[in-house]
């Protein structure tokens, strides 16, 4: 009986350990996103946004000769569940370059697991100035932190007359951040700073916070939060009769998603976001915009999409380049290879400047920021 | 004072859909002696099928609410045949961990057939609120709160004026006695358990347009069900119907004033504080078991 | 002494595994997760499989050990009631370790003695609300647990051997005989208590508590202690969990691990001393084996199946049954593993 039941683990394990064993011709890329969760949609759209340009490089011959293979797992939403999955994306797949985790919680969680292992990771989304200030020399984002949307947004602070400013953010470092950066940069400008509000990221009715903001006497509401609440969040300031001036930040709003939700809701609402899939002749690389977009399309993919799928695209193009650069598949070229990008993505270049203690410098490089408007129905480009 | 009428207005709405779920949950344990872990699970199939009759079936607002609670009666009196019945008679920590199965199982399962990205349901309601004065009103909550409390209102004249409803009643009150008096017990457990089913998926359905539609919706639901039908005392159906619109006022209350991050752990604090001072429930009648 | 012979003929096969595996870090760290949510398991077996109180809220005092533990080898700086800032330096992991199990047991005297007031039902609702409880303030007490952020950089822990001096378990295979040390300890000490006196008293209870008070058995005194020293123990393997994955967030308190372990216990054998550590080596691998061929979502809903199987097949578990299946076969020889018996 004993016997029996010892074998178990162990063939269990004999299995496993075939089913991890690493592939000799293709490069695999580790991504680690939420695909369950309060993030699923978003994260989602970045994974369909990666595949989009493997399949783009491969088609074209690879890198260095070989393909690329792309290795999603699912963080579920939850930071320990993302230091799990790189874990086991790094020992077990054996991907020497990730990319994630979209949250800023996540890649938080998972950045010691990447000093651990001395692996590198595209950071695509996440916001939070910790994740560059913190002396991890394996990170490099593509995505704006907080402190540089807040500093795109000052010359607008003006132009749109901001006086007294409210904040309603999603509790976690990404919307905590997003509220003390931007908070500081209008607190410079002279704007005046009123209520913080949070929500607990998977929150559904925030009417008890929003009864709150609806007394106060600010003329603008800035809100850090992912599309599915926005969504929740207009509908729900309709129906109480809430009427301020709307800014969202982070990048992760979707808007055309929001006028499809939300409705009329959403009108009047505006949005900082990093990407104008609208208007592709006024993108930095309009060529590659038109091409990722039909081919969005193509793929049957929601248009609404787009503005969180194009960092999956240029992560993966950025990780590319990265290879051909450092001139090897393994951990440390590749990582070597990330400091001599310099490729025109969707949302600007991608160059890698050094952020972050001396010494273990992280990679942050500067996409263009842009505020857009919800106008009857419309995405619009405000004149200021 | 606004802010307060306003709070006192969302709790009204809030409120009939918890008292929805908290009759459904306190028939099927009065009745049946089951704890039902997958009442979160029916709450959250009852979204998925308005959602899909909305959506896909292009069945209209009105008309799939009803597809809804008739997609949980058949659930639930599936689960009956396929699960209770054969273990009327197990102990009860059987039956529970029988049904935790059950509910992991729908959950997933409704995981895996729509995906983990929520789904929002359209309605036809304007988005623009009724105004009360300072307080406003979404159209669409104020169905809810309409279908809820038409919705209790079929299920008391269901329990107190039908013969199905009397054969319950017989049942609760002694299962062997009633047997004998020609009461088809087995019966009367499968309809009580696809009722108590169909009312949470009504509440599901009803309350999915109001929020969005993700898998796992339905585990603080139930949580709050619980919470209710403690607090009304197991069994007792008023005290579930009065114990939901408490639950909701604490809640927006606890929201509004202390804090949000709290609003979910009202109903638990409830409990804890229920049992410690008044075990039996705020309106107990039927007997305490245990 | 041949009564122990399974149970030493696991423990052997688990000491060589590593050695049979090499040095391999992603099944390694399967199995020190699985060794820690197993002790686990271990521990709400002598609520749920001894005493007979199904308490569904056992992740509560596995995620207080696991923050309490964290928090004390972290330090952290709060302000609680009226201005009263209180502030912690940061202390070695093996005092967190012992404060856990202290914080814990704290619990779990307070869980008992709500046991004797409410049972059934009532008692199932009330520990399911109290681990949720400590959920949502482990989630809303940013300034203490971090919230949703996560406690990261939790310290391994360090360890003074004699002869090694201070070592810092920073490697997998270090990790993994600690969980390994702790776990036998645990199974030590599970079956030394249900042996004694005290067992017979908790065994009694549950058979029969009308008799079993009528000959002087202080059901509220025994409840207690078994609730104490199975909080205890959950508490010590959180704490093992929070060192070892040096990240814990308030999901450490999900209603889903619970289940996990429940099913550990009914499925391995409740009230058995083996069972649980079958059924966790079992259940906590499965999905390690079952990943490469089916999405998480499809490995959930084999896990309900399993719960429910386990109930109209086999409704006493693994262990049991194989044991009646061993015996049958040689019918003469004697039970080799304590099997609670049913009437």
């Amino acid at each position: 009986m004993t016997r029996s039941l010892t074998i178990l683990p162990a063939l269990t394990l004999a299995f496993v350990l075939s089913a991890g064993v690493a592939y000799a011709q293709a490069i695999r890329i580790g991504v680690n996103e939420p695909l369950t969760g309060p993030f699923a949609a978003s994260g989602t759209y970045v994974v369909n946004g990666a595949r989009i340009a493997a399949d783009e490089i491969n088609a074209k011959g690879g890198v260095l000769g070989k393909k690329l293979e792309l290795v999603v797992e699912d963080n579920k939403s939850n930071p320990t569940e993302a230091a799990a999955v790189a874990e086991k994306l790094i020992t077990s797949d054996k991907t020497p370059v990730l990319m994630g985790a979209w949250g800023s919680s996540l890649t938080l969680a998972v950045m010691p697991k990447l000093a651990d292992y001395e692996t590198p990771m595209l950071v695509e989304t996440s916001s939070s100035g910790k994740i560059t200030t913190s002396g991890n020399p394996y990170v490099f984002r593509i995505s704006p932190p907080s402190a540089l949307e807040a500093e795109a947004f000052a010359p607008m602070v003006e132009k749109l007359g901001l006086k007294k400013v409210d904040f309603l953010a999603i509790n976690n470092d990404w919307g905590r951040g997003a509220a003390a950066d931007f908070g500081k940069m209008l607190k410079g400008k002279g704007v005046t700073v009123g209520l913080v509000e949070t929500m607990d990221q998977g929150a559904q009715d925030m009417s008890a916070q929003l009864s709150k903001l609806k007394g106060s006497d600010a003329d603008t509401l800035l809100i850090t939060a992912a599309v599915d609440q926005l969504t929740l969040l207009f509908k729900q300031m309709a129906a109480l009769g809430l009427k301020k001036r709307i800014i969202t930040t982070g990048g992760s709003q979707n808007p055309d998603q929001i006028i499809a939700q939300a409705g009329t809701a959403a009108e009047g609402t505006m949005h900082l976001t990093t990407f104008l899939p609208w208007y592709p002749e006024k993108t930095p690389n309009p060529a590659a915009t038109a091409y990722f977009i039909a081919e969005w399309k193509k793929r049957g993919f929601e248009f609404a999409g787009v503005t969180e799928s194009f960092r999956g695209y240029d992560g993966i193009r950025t990780i590319a380049a990265a290879i051909e650069k450092g001139g090897g598949t393994d951990a440390a070229s590749i990582r070597k290879g990330f400091w001599s990008v310099d490729l025109t993505g969707l949302n600007g270049p991608v160059r890698f400047a050094k952020a972050g203690p001396a010494g273990s410098e992280s990679g942050q490089s500067k996409p263009d920021v842009y505020l857009v408007k919800i106008d009857g129905g419309k995405v619009v480009v405000p004149e200021l | 004072m606004t802010e307060f009428l306003q709070h006192l207005l969302n709790t009204l709405v809030l409120g009939g859909t918890y008292a929805l779920l908290g009759i459904g949950l306190t028939l099927i344990f009065g009745i049946m002696n089951v704890v039902n872990f997958t009442h979160g699970a029916l709450y959250t199939v009852g979204a998925y099928v308005m959602y899909l009759a909305v959506t896909a079936l292009g069945l209209g607002f009105f008309a799939a609410l009803p597809t809804a609670i008739l997609g949980g009666l058949l659930l639930g009196a599936i689960l009956d045949l396929a699960l209770l019945r054969p273990l009327r008679g197990a102990d009860m920590d059987t039956t529970m961990l029988v049904m935790i199965g059950a509910g992991i199982v729908l959950q997933s399962g409704t995981l895996w057939l729509f995906g983990g990205v929520a789904k929002s349901i359209p309605t036809p309601f304007p988005d623009a609120p009724l105004q009360l004065g300072g307080v406003s009103v979404s159209w669409l909550r104020l169905f809810v709160l309409s279908a809820a409390l038409a919705l209790i209102g079929l299920t008391y004249w269901l329990i107190n004026r039908t013969r199905l409803g009397l054969a319950m009643r017989a049942t609760f009150q002694d299962h062997d006695t009633a047997a004998l008096m020609g009461v088809n017990v087995r019966l009367i457990y499968t309809a009580t358990f696809a009722i108590g089913s169909s009312l949470a998926a009504a509440a599901g359905a009803l309350l999915g347009p109001v929020y969005v539609v993700f898998p796992q919706m339905g585990g603080m639901a139930e949580l709050k069900a619980f919470a209710i039908v403690i607090l009304g005392g197991l069994g007792n159906v008023t005290g579930a119907a009065i114990g939901g619109f408490i639950l909701a006022l604490a809640e927006e209350l606890g929201a509004g004033y202390i804090s949000s991050g709290y609003r979910d752990a009202m109903g638990f604090l409830i409990i804890i504080a229920v049992l410690i001072f008044k075990p039996t429930g705020l309106f107990a009648k039927a007997e305490r078991i245990g | 002494m041949n009564q122990h012979l399974p149970a030493l003929a696991l423990l052997a096969a688990l000491v060589a595994v590593p050695l049979a595996l090499g040095n391999e870090p992603y099944l390694l760290n399967a199995l020190i997760t699985t060794g820690i949510v197993t002790i686990a398991a271990m521990s709400l077996n002598l609520l749920l499989g001894f005493t007979g109180q199904l308490s569904l809220g056992h992740i509560a005092f596995f995620g207080i050990g696991a923050y309490v533990s964290a928090l004390t080898s972290l330090g952290f700086d709060v302000e609680v009631f009226g201005g009263l800032r209180v502030v912690h330096e940061p202390w070695p992991p093996v005092v967190g370790f012992g404060l856990a199990v202290l914080a814990t047991a704290a619990c779990g005297y307070l869980v008992g003695r709500l046991s004797f007031r409410v049972r059934g039902a009532y008692f199932v609702i009330v520990t399911i609300s109290f681990a949720e409880v400590v959920r949502l303030v482990a989630l809303n007490w940013v300034e203490l647990t971090q919230g949703p952020l996560a406690l990261t950089g939790i310290p391994p822990f360090s360890l003074w051997l004699p002869g090694l001096g201070t070592t810092t378990l920073r490697t997998k295979l270090q990790n993994y005989y600690l969980v390994l040390v702790v776990g036998t300890l645990c199974y030590v000490l599970i079956a030394r208590l249900v042996r004694s006196r005290f067992g017979r008293a908790m065994r009694g209870l549950k058979e029969n508590e009308s008799l079993a008070l009528s000959v002087g058995i202080n059901a509220t005194r025994t409840l207690t202690l078994a609730a104490v020293i199975s909080a205890a123990m959950a508490g010590a393997a959180g704490s093992l969990y929070a060192h070892y994955l040096r990240i814990i967030d308030p999901d450490v308190f999900l209603f889903s691990t619970t289940v996990t372990m429940v099913i550990m216990v009914v499925g391995g054998g409740k009230g058995t001393l083996l069972g649980p550590v079958v059924g966790g080596l079992i259940f906590g691998l499965l999905p390690v084996a079952l990943r490469p061929v089916m999405v998480p979502e499809a490995q959930w809903m084999v896990f309900g199946l399993v719960l429910i199987v386990i109930q109209f097949v086999m409704p006493r578990g693994i262990v049991p049954g194989l044991v009646r299946f061993a015996t049958r076969r040689r019918a003469s020889a004697p039970a080799s593993v304590p099997v609670e018996v049913r009437p």
